[in-house]
């Protein structure tokens, strides 16, 4: 079995052994999840580091056939490129860290954690599947369990409503997606959804240019809706806030990037006529993610609202890359999928960490938690920094190569909304340091307590040590994700004006 | 260039880049390191870290004794490499930047050896140090980045390490506001520095700066239609840093930080920064006017005689408001507003001269006795139980005696008073505003004015005297940790100038300089009436320079502090209450509530933002939400509920619905 596989069997398989164990053994059931969840973690990172951008294209593949008629063929298509490899590393970290923030379940633990590894196993089937059916497949089965997670274990009163329009939206956006995967399947003709053949196929003779105005849409609007593309993201904060903090995690930090990934991988270097003519749009909709998410952040009181709409805010970003079509671009929209990852799943974590201990996640009843909580304000102050785009963290060197991509091949305008969102950025991340953090502590919360021990401190040193380590050393990604990155970028703009010109090296003597 | 010297640079360039390095490196290793492996035991900590940054001050020395006329660039670290851009981090070693390392590193360490005394009792003393190194860490990297992109990280993290340190007591509500405050107010700066970074790539396509200044140097025209634009765009970020009108708004509140913290960052260093970047970039504002179509108005004005006049006005706001503060770190907050503007109205106006010189020689000695000022604050305040009010003060003259002579030290040069160092510095920049633009020498000398004013106000009424309060008169010398500082310091203050620092500072902008007029004539005759004859020219040469260079400009200077002085002695040289706001009437008000800016800014920026999120919520619940999705989806949502009607609970609606997906492709197959 390839690296891959036993990757994403791992977890599965974790689940399948969790289901044996009886619901009242809850720390053979939380041990048993963590070790599987640990090994995730290990495979992915040793995935990562063996990953070699300079040989395949698509390395540690393996390929089972389950469906070989000659109108379809359907295989367990598995394998990776750089930007597969680097999205495995972050699911397999934020799963890891969201089993890890799980003691907190104390409800039907066996139930959630069961839930909780399919989800992580579905993710990670979904970024290194090659064929897109399983891609879907996968991405469904890690959606289903997000859904019962937000209804039986969520919290506030609108839970029922959140999870409810949620599974709407989600379902909904996957719908239009599946629709433009049929008609790309029924389109590029051949006969398969694999994508190392639709790009043979493709080469050979492209899909017509009637199809992708049809086509390419449903897979942006559909997966994009997944995203959280304005304006279809409204599920997205409320969604999040009713989350328990495992599933709020894994969903903003990793799920919601399988969007992104099958449109960077599948619409981008299939449809060049598409490209042509939906990217000027999508630059105008990420805006929408960029500042109006932006100007809600502010207003909102509760910090789960908030971390929501500064994510689909972050969205934008990874939106504007892809719009730009431009090597810089799409790498930076890959950093910040990477980025973004870890940094939701750790906004999600601390702010579970602080609904714990507060009992609440309204920022004003919060105040002055700094004296109390060492540590995790610490972290918070890191993590909130990340978010509005401080060097030294990854999601900097990502939204710096976002912005230099996108400035030759679109309006200033919507560079500087784009940093523009960013400083907005600055001022509810700091608002909220300021609420939660400092000031004096309020008379009610005196009983909160940091992160105890080397145990309950792992998962945040994790998600933030990741993003420290990417954003100093962002080239561990980036020479990974580069051969694919000028693939897609070449398929996807083919005679490119802006392209063809090389950008001058910034190269220093 | 000749070939030789560029072999001799490269040469030197393998030989000391490590060096190079380590200058950066060892504070930042001191800080974190310490951080982990010693916290608890704080004096250790203590103690590694001003070791860390005094062994980077004696690198920096070597490095400036080394760096000769060419920059050595050490080896590039490849930060972010993509295709078509390759984002570096490396480090030019030059005069410039070797010099203002030494500044750095040097008022660092001493403030860093003040504050074992000054926050003994605090509990969070180790995070203090570490926070410190981390601050001078990133200066380092701002005076050492090599293009411009990495200029603008370690600007950024300037401003972090600036953010945890204002809000270091992080339980008092105004502290963490005051945080809060500056880092936006600088965030809104660097908004334009950004865009002015993307400005210059798009239009020379690097960002290296000797590639830039190699690039002007052969088509100064380079940037065409978009160089004042690119130029102002980049001074943005010099006006949130350096605290320029209108984003000046941040620095007085950043006091609420602990003194050494103001007298490192918000009063040598970090503020300074934005000037040094203009100096480092100063190709940028040498080459000919020019702006796109709908800008044609401004015809040959070039970004630097804009910057100049913002730095003019506000030299002349902060001169204004300072004088009727009365607490003693918010008079020296102003003070150094006021010194900054100075410093970018000498640059901005250097754009026509040439050189940027004079700001660059202003921004050394202000560093120094700035530096000192703020730590004798730090002394008072310690001693007066951390009273701030200088009119609660009084008659500390005798109780403090080093505190007190060498803060009169610092006035006096900050004031200009010859020989101090600010005199010189001053002079230089009196003499750029006489030659480019007199409408601002004359700014210049009524801020001049204004500066010997409420300096001698603030000593005459806080040392001179009797106490005026119960804490002032149980006041006594702070202890040696706190006091030796403040007498090194005291030393580059009154005679830094002496060197030949300007010629020095001149020579590195390839300019001649203004120095201080002709240089000594090497005497080749032996004996006592030559050599007396040489040292009496050396003297006159070195403290009376400037009259013989530009009479007026140096005659204007000298009575502008005569004239500032004595007006204060006639209000403040009694004692009692302060005459002003009798004297001004309501402009007192006026300029004590510091032109009512702060409260215009909340009054303006606070509904408006809260205004625009409003729209955006709105927008967000009632149009999107509301109409236009559940409108759009109002048929998905019908199926929805048409099917929970059969089915109950959610897991089972969307198997249907994915089983309904499975059909679809089932029929596909079949069909």
């Amino acid at each position: 079995m390839t690296l891959t596989s036993s990757l994403l069997l791992t977890p599965l398989a974790t689940a399948l052994l969790v289901l044996l164990v009886p619901g009242n053994y809850r720390f053979v059931i939380r041990s048993l999840s963590l070790l599987g969840g640990l090994v995730t973690a290990i495979l992915g990172v040793v995935l990562f580091f063996r990953f070699d951008p300079a040989g395949a294209p698509y390395q540690f593949e393996s390929v089972v056939n389950w469906i070989s008629s000659p109108t379809l063929r359907v295989q367990y298509h598995v394998g990776v490129d750089g930007i597969g490899a680097a999205m495995l590393l972050v699911t397999a970290l934020v799963g890891f860290s969201a089993l890890a923030v799980s003691w907190e379940i104390e409800r039907q633990t066996k139930l959630f954690h069961v839930l909780l590894l399919v989800m992580i196993g579905g993710a990670l089937g979904a970024f290194a599947s090659l064929d897109l059916f399983f891609f879907y497949f996968f991405n469904e089965l890690a959606l289903v369990p997000t859904f019962i997670m937000i209804g039986v274990w969520g919290t506030g009163e609108n839970r029922n409503r959140a999870a409810f329009k949620i599974t709407m939206y989600l379902t909904a956006g996957a719908m239009v997606g599946l629709i433009g995967l049929i008609g790309l399947y029924g389109a590029a003709g051949a006969g398969s959804l694999d994508l190392v053949e639709l790009q043979k196929q493709v080469a050979l003779k492209p899909i017509s240019p009637a199809a992708q105005a049809f086509i390419f849409p449903c897979l942006l609007f559909g997966f994009g809706t997944l995203v959280g593309l304005w304006p279809f993201h409204t599920w997205a904060p409320q969604g999040y806030a009713s989350a328990p903090t495992a599933t709020a995690m894994m969903h903003a930090g990793i799920l919601k990037k399988a969007g992104l990934f099958v449109i960077l991988r599948a619409a981008l270097p299939l449809m060049p006529e598409g490209v042509r003519f939906w990217m000027p749009i999508l630059a105008v909709l990420c805006v929408g993610n960029l500042l109006h998410c932006g100007f809600v952040a502010l207003r909102q009181k509760d910090l789960n609202l908030l971390i929501g709409n500064s994510s689909l805010a972050h969205m934008g970003f990874a939106f504007l890359g892809i719009a730009s079509v431009s090597v810089i671009g799409l790498t930076g929209a890959v950093l910040v999928m990477v980025s973004h990852a870890l940094l939701a799943a750790l906004s999600f974590a601390l702010s579970g960490w602080l609904r714990i201990q507060t009992g609440t996640t309204d920022m004003v009843r919060m105040g002055g938690l700094l004296q109390r909580m060492p540590f995790i304000g610490s972290v918070m102050v890191l993590c909130f920094m990340a978010g509005c785009g401080v060097p030294g963290f990854a999601n900097f060197a990502g939204e710096l190569s976002v912005l230099f991509g996108a400035w030759k091949t679109m309006p200033w305008l919507v560079v500087a909304a784009a940093w523009g969102g960013l400083v907005i950025g600055g001022v509810y991340m700091l608002r909220a340091l300021r609420l939660v953090l400092h000031g004096d502590l309020k008379s009610d919360m005196k009983g909160v307590i940091d992160a105890p021990g080397m145990w309950r401190r792992l998962p945040f040193v994790i998600l933030a040590g990741g993003l420290l380590l990417f954003g100093i050393f962002p080239r561990l990604v980036t020479t990974r994700i580069q051969p694919s990155i000028q693939r897609i970028a070449e398929a996807a703009r083919p005679v490119g004006p802006s392209e063809a010109s090389p950008t001058t090296a910034l190269v220093v003597p | 260039m000749d070939a030789n010297v560029v072999e001799q640079a490269a040469v030197a360039g393998a030989k000391y880049h490590d060096l190079a390095w380590m200058v950066l490196a060892t504070p930042l290793v001191c800080g974190v390191g310490s951080w982990f492996l010693a916290r608890r035991l704080r004096g250790l900590t203590a103690g590694f870290n001003i070791a860390g940054v005094l062994l980077s001050f004696l690198l920096g020395v070597v490095l400036l004794s080394i760096s000769g006329d060419h920059p050595v660039l050490a080896t590039p670290f490849h930060w972010l490499p993509v295709p078509g851009l390759d984002f570096t981090i490396g480090l030019q070693v030059d005069r410039l930047s070797a010099l203002m390392s030494l500044v750095v590193t040097g008022v660092g360490a001493l403030v860093m050896i003040y504050s074992t005394g000054y926050m003994h009792e605090d509990a969070s003393y180790s995070r203090f140090f570490c926070t410190l190194s981390l601050f001078v860490f990133s200066m380092l990297g701002i005076v050492l980045a090599d293009n411009l992109v990495m200029l603008f990280v370690f600007w950024e993290l300037v401003g972090v390490s600036s953010y945890l340190l204002i809000g270091f007591w992080h339980g008092r509500p105004a502290a963490g506001d005051a945080a809060k405050k500056a880092f936006l107010t600088n965030r809104l700066g660097d908004f334009g520095f950004m865009l002015g970074i993307l400005v210059v790539w798009a239009s020379t396509g690097t960002v290296s700066l000797t590639e830039l200044s190699a690039k002007f140097a052969v088509e100064p025209g380079l940037m065409g239609s978009m160089a004042g634009i690119a130029g102002l765009l980049v001074f943005l970020g010099a006006m949130g840093k350096s605290a320029q009108f209108p984003l000046h708004v941040w620095l007085t509140d950043a006091m609420e930080g602990p003194t050494p913290v103001s007298a490192l960052i918000h009063a040598a260093t970090m503020v300074a920064a934005g000037v040094y970047m203009l100096c480092r970039v100063f190709f940028l504002y040498t080459v000919p006017a020019g702006w796109p179509a709908y800008l044609g108005f401004m015809g040959d004005v070039g970004a630097g005689t804009i910057i100049g006049m913002i730095g003019g006005f506000t030299a002349l706001l902060a001169a204004l408001i300072a004088v009727q503060q009365n607490d003693i770190k918010r008079i020296l907050a102003y003070s150094t507003l006021s010194q900054l503007g100075y410093m970018v109205m000498a640059v901005g106006l250097g754009a026509q001269a040439g050189t940027p010189a004079s700001g660059m020689f202003h921004l050394v000695t202000h560093a120094f006795f700035k530096a000192m000022l703020f730590l004798g604050a730090g002394s008072v305040i310690h001693a007066c139980h951390h009273e701030q009010d200088i009119w609660k003060m009084g008659g500390l003259r005798k109780r403090m005696p080093i505190t007190f002579w060498t803060f009169l030290i610092g006035t006096a040069a900050l004031a200009g008073l010859p020989p101090f160092s600010g005199f010189y510095s001053k002079d230089e920049i009196l003499v750029t505003a006489l030659e480019t633009c007199p409408p601002l020498f004359v700014v210049a000398v009524v801020v001049a004015i204004l500066t010997t004013f409420y300096m001698s106000r603030l000593v005459l009424v806080a040392f001179f005297g009797e106490a005026r309060s119960e804490s002032a008169s149980h006041a006594h010398e702070s202890p040696r940790s706190m006091t030796w500082p403040l007498l090194v310091l005291a030393v580059p203050s009154i005679g830094i100038a002496w060197l030949p620092l300007g010629e020095f500072i001149g020579s590195i902008f390839g300019g001649h300089g203004h120095g201080h007029g002709e240089v000594v004539k090497e005497g080749s005759v032996v004996g006592l009436g030559p050599l007396l004859t040489r040292i009496s020219d050396g003297i006159n040469h070195t403290l009376f320079g400037p009259f013989n260079h530009n009479t007026l400009a140096a005659t204007f200077g000298l009575f502008a502090v005569l004239l500032g002085g004595s007006l204060a002695w006639a209000c403040y040289g009694r004692g009692g209450a302060d005459p002003l706001p009798r004297l001004l009437g309501g402009w007192a008000r006026v300029l004590r509530n510091r032109f009512y800016l702060d409260e215009i800014y909340s009054g303006l920026v606070i509904p408006l933002h809260d205004a625009a999120a409003w729209v955006a919520d709105w927008i967000d619940r009632w149009l999107i939400a509301g109409l236009g999705i559940r409108g759009l989806a109002g048929s998905v949502e019908l199926v929805g509920r048409a099917l929970r009607l059969v089915q109950s609970g959610n897991l089972q609606t969307y198997t249907f619905v994915f089983a309904a997906g499975l059909a679809v492709v089932a029929w596909f197959i079949l069909r």
